[in-house]
């Protein structure tokens, strides 16, 4: 009985040891494509930053921001971050607090993309402003009336409660990361010894890191609803056309969704493909990925059915004017690539399984994060091109917006910072979650902690 | 749609081909070009022609005529504009066209005309002489509310100058507001007479402060004085109105509703963040506890 239960022991240790050697490969080192990645991502930065000090110096003027378009694409890059980091709500709160256990190697990779998407989004409303040197000034005046403090006090919470999410399950990860990584540099092994406060997988520990896990995951989900409604209110809490909506804050929450999902997948994709995860990372992920694609699509396209068409069944004066520059104005090009290919055309594929396969539901998530960037921005820029107060004596190129190299540039680094973040949180720590897949593989914490 | 498709594609050659329109000449009938200048260039002319231009041209054609003012316009000191008759440039501005506005109706012929004469002298400085100082006096009648404005050489002299142009203003919030007419030329004792506009609003005791100027003067350098008087109705702030609290209120003027609600679910919040990073610390120390 006892040899039973010791070989029984061997071979959970053997599985663990297994399944950390997998999971810690990404850390081992970089390689050639690795490096040219990271150096591809830095140069996109440097030059977003270069144009960045370069508007700093010059001004707003560098943008093709006038008195009419105050909003271009910034604003727009600022909801599209928004909207992808509502995904680490969805998947590592929303689904497993339904009990929904198949997404949990996939919860790390939302909440990095969340956290990583957010500091992009706090960054790109800095790089709105005019005067940045004046930012503090919104916490010494700012008015408890404004929507944009609301979106500022909510934004910076979501940030804080999604970097605890992240770090709280990574804990037991980091322990494990203490043991076993002596041969990494002395700073990344300190790293690891502060980030592991001391973890030795006590029932204690394990008591209280569940109870502030469930917490968070608790308090986050009207933190996630109300960061992106609140982002939908700077636009739906004034009289314009476009804009003036009583659907705006589920419509804009709807979206997050289904683009933080679609980004939740190539991601899932690419470290997949890269550390080669078939086995943590399955079909079976990819399809009921696919799946919570199309209820999430769906829905956005049930409240893009009441943006669109009620407003262009009506055709007020004002909005039939910026409905009919959609429809067949000067941005029915962009708009009609949105809801069909960012939309309509991924949900009649992704209800058809062999588009659910990986690689097909990659690129299907592909189209659906571009569709959902050109969205932010036809929802942010074709508005204010229609003034509803007449405004006299300006040029008549104040009447148009297109974004300058820098916007775009800046656009571009903010994207790819993003993107390094992810890049550079996979080489430090483990991004399926190590201790959680070995739970559910039925080894116990007494098997980890030794 | 495909038929609102051929609507938009049409309104938009239309549209371009009126911009390319834009570029061709602008043509101008004999009879109209030889119209003669019935103004001779003189002192009081050429101060019309300024302040005319200042008020009416300034903004699209720049301060210098040069057209950099606030949009893309003709270069009016440039050979290829001088080189027009009298007539043509009379014409062009009294019908205008495209972006040109037509002043038909905005301005006098005589006007008009003077604007032109100070367009020749902007490229011909020396037809004018060298401006010189002269003395600006004011006077304040309280019973009928007016202002005379005196205006003397410099020179122990103090002889009346006659003919002289005088601007008046009231200071506002934000700058100058004009009363009377855009020129107010001084009678043969050197003194122009205004009256105050009434139920003129000042500042909260009933303050205002009148400003008579010499400017865009050929013959006189700008000069300028000022008289404070209290003769306007006092202006009195909706108090009580501002000082209630409401959404559109100041910092310290938040809804009581407001502040309960959002302070309570941001406390609501960072009272479980709190929580959970004291948590950090507790999972520290039993890990402590562990290790003896």
């Amino acid at each position: 009985m006892a040899d039973l239960y010791r070989k029984e022991e061997q071979v959970k240790k053997e599985l663990l040891r297994e399944l950390y050697t997998d999971l810690t490969r990404p850390l081992a080192g970089y390689s050639r494509s690795g490096k040219i990645w990271i150096g591809f991502l830095l140069l996109l930065i440097a030059v977003g930053t270069i144009m960045y000090v370069r508007q700093l110096k010059i001004g707003l003027g560098v943008t093709d921001m006038r008195d009419i378009a105050s909003w271009g694409l910034y604003i727009s890059d600022f909801v599209f971050f928004v909207a992808v980091s509502l995904v680490g709500s969805l998947i590592s709160a929303i689904l497993k607090l339904s009990n929904i256990n198949w997404a949990t190697p996939l919860t790390r990779i939302a909440e990095i993309i969340a956290v990583a998407a957010l500091f992009s989004a706090l960054a790109i409303i800095v790089v709105d402003m005019g005067r940045p040197d004046r930012l503090l000034n919104i916490f010494v005046y700012g008015r408890l009336q404004s929507p944009i403090v609301w979106d500022i006090i909510v934004v910076n919470s979501y940030l804080v409660i999604s970097l605890l999410l992240l770090y709280l399950p990574l804990i037991p990860d980091i322990a494990l990361l203490r043991k076993n990584m002596g041969h990494k540099p002395r700073w990344q092994q300190r790293m690891y010894k502060i980030l592991s406060v001391g973890w030795q997988g006590t029932e204690e520990q394990f008591k209280i890191l569940n109870l502030s896990i469930t917490s968070l995951m608790i308090l986050i989900v009207p933190v996630a609803l109300s960061i992106h409604t609140v982002t939908s209110w700077l636009f739906a809490s004034t009289l314009r056309p476009g804009w003036d909506s009583t659907l705006f804050g589920p419509y804009f929450v709807a979206g997050a969704f289904m683009v933080g999902a679609a980004a939740v997948v190539i991601v899932m994709y690419i470290v997949r493909g890269q550390y080669k995860y078939q086995e943590y990372i399955t079909n079976y992920h990819f399809d009921m990925m696919g799946k919570l694609l199309v209820l999430t699509s769906l829905i956005y396209l049930y409240f893009n059915i009441n943006e669109y068409l009620v407003p262009a069944y009506k055709m007020k004066s004002a909005e039939g004017e910026h409905i009919l520059g959609l429809f067949v104005g000067d941005y029915s090009l962009m708009f009609w690539f949105v809801q069909l290919c960012g939309m309509l055309v991924p949900i009649l594929l992704m209800i058809f399984k062999p588009f659910r396969k990986p690689k097909p539901l990659m690129i299907i998530a592909v189209f659906i994060v571009i569709g959902a960037f050109f969205k932010r921005y036809l929802i942010v820029v074709p508005t204010q091109l229609h003034p509803f107060l007449p405004i006299q004596n300006y040029p008549a190129s104040y009447h148009h917006y297109s974004p300058t190299f820098s916007e775009c540039s800046i656009t571009l680094g903010g994207i790819a910072f993003v993107a390094l973040v992810i890049t550079l949180f996979i080489k430090f720590f483990p991004i399926i979650p190590i201790w959680e897949t070995a739970h559910e593989k039925g080894i116990s914490n007494e098997t980890i902690n030794n | 749609m495909a038929k609102f498709k051929i609507v938009v594609s049409f309104l938009l050659l239309a549209f371009s081909f009126s911009a390319f329109s834009q570029s061709e000449k602008w043509l101008v009938t004999a009879d109209n070009a030889k119209k003669n200048n019935p103004l001779t260039i003189n002192p009081k002319n050429m101060a019309v022609g300024k302040n005319v231009f200042m008020r009416s041209c300034k903004a699209c054609h720049g301060i210098n005529a040069d057209g950099k003012g606030r949009t893309q316009s003709p270069n009016l000191i440039a050979d290829e504009f001088q080189k027009q008759t009298d007539g043509a440039i009379f014409f062009k501005v009294f019908t205008g066209k495209n972006k040109m506005p037509s002043f038909k109706a905005k301005l006098k012929e005589e006007e008009i005309w003077s604007v032109v004469n100070y367009l020749r002298v902007l490229v011909n400085p020396s037809a004018v002489p060298p401006a010189v100082d002269i003395k600006l006096e004011v006077s304040a009648d309280d019973a009928a509310k007016s202002i005379t404005a005196f205006v003397l050489t410099a020179d122990s002299a103090k002889l009346p100058l006659q003919d002289v142009d005088v601007h008046f203003f009231i200071k506002r919030y934000f700058g100058l507001m004009r009363i009377a007419e855009l020129i107010n030329n001084t009678g043969k004792d050197g003194k122009v007479t205004v009256n105050i506009p009434e139920k003129i609003i000042g500042d909260s005791l009933g303050n205002i402060t009148v400003i008579a100027k010499i400017e865009n003067n050929f013959l006189y350098n700008d000069t300028e004085v000022s008289l404070t008087k209290l003769w306007a109705t006092p202006l009195t702030t909706g108090d009580e109105t501002f000082n209630q609290r409401s959404l559109w209120g100041a910092r310290d003027k938040s809804p009581l509703w407001l502040l309960f609600m959002a302070n309570g679910i941001i406390l609501g919040v960072w009272a479980v963040i709190i929580f959970v990073i004291y948590n950090i610390f507790r999972i520290k120390k039993a890990g402590k506890i562990f290790i003896k």
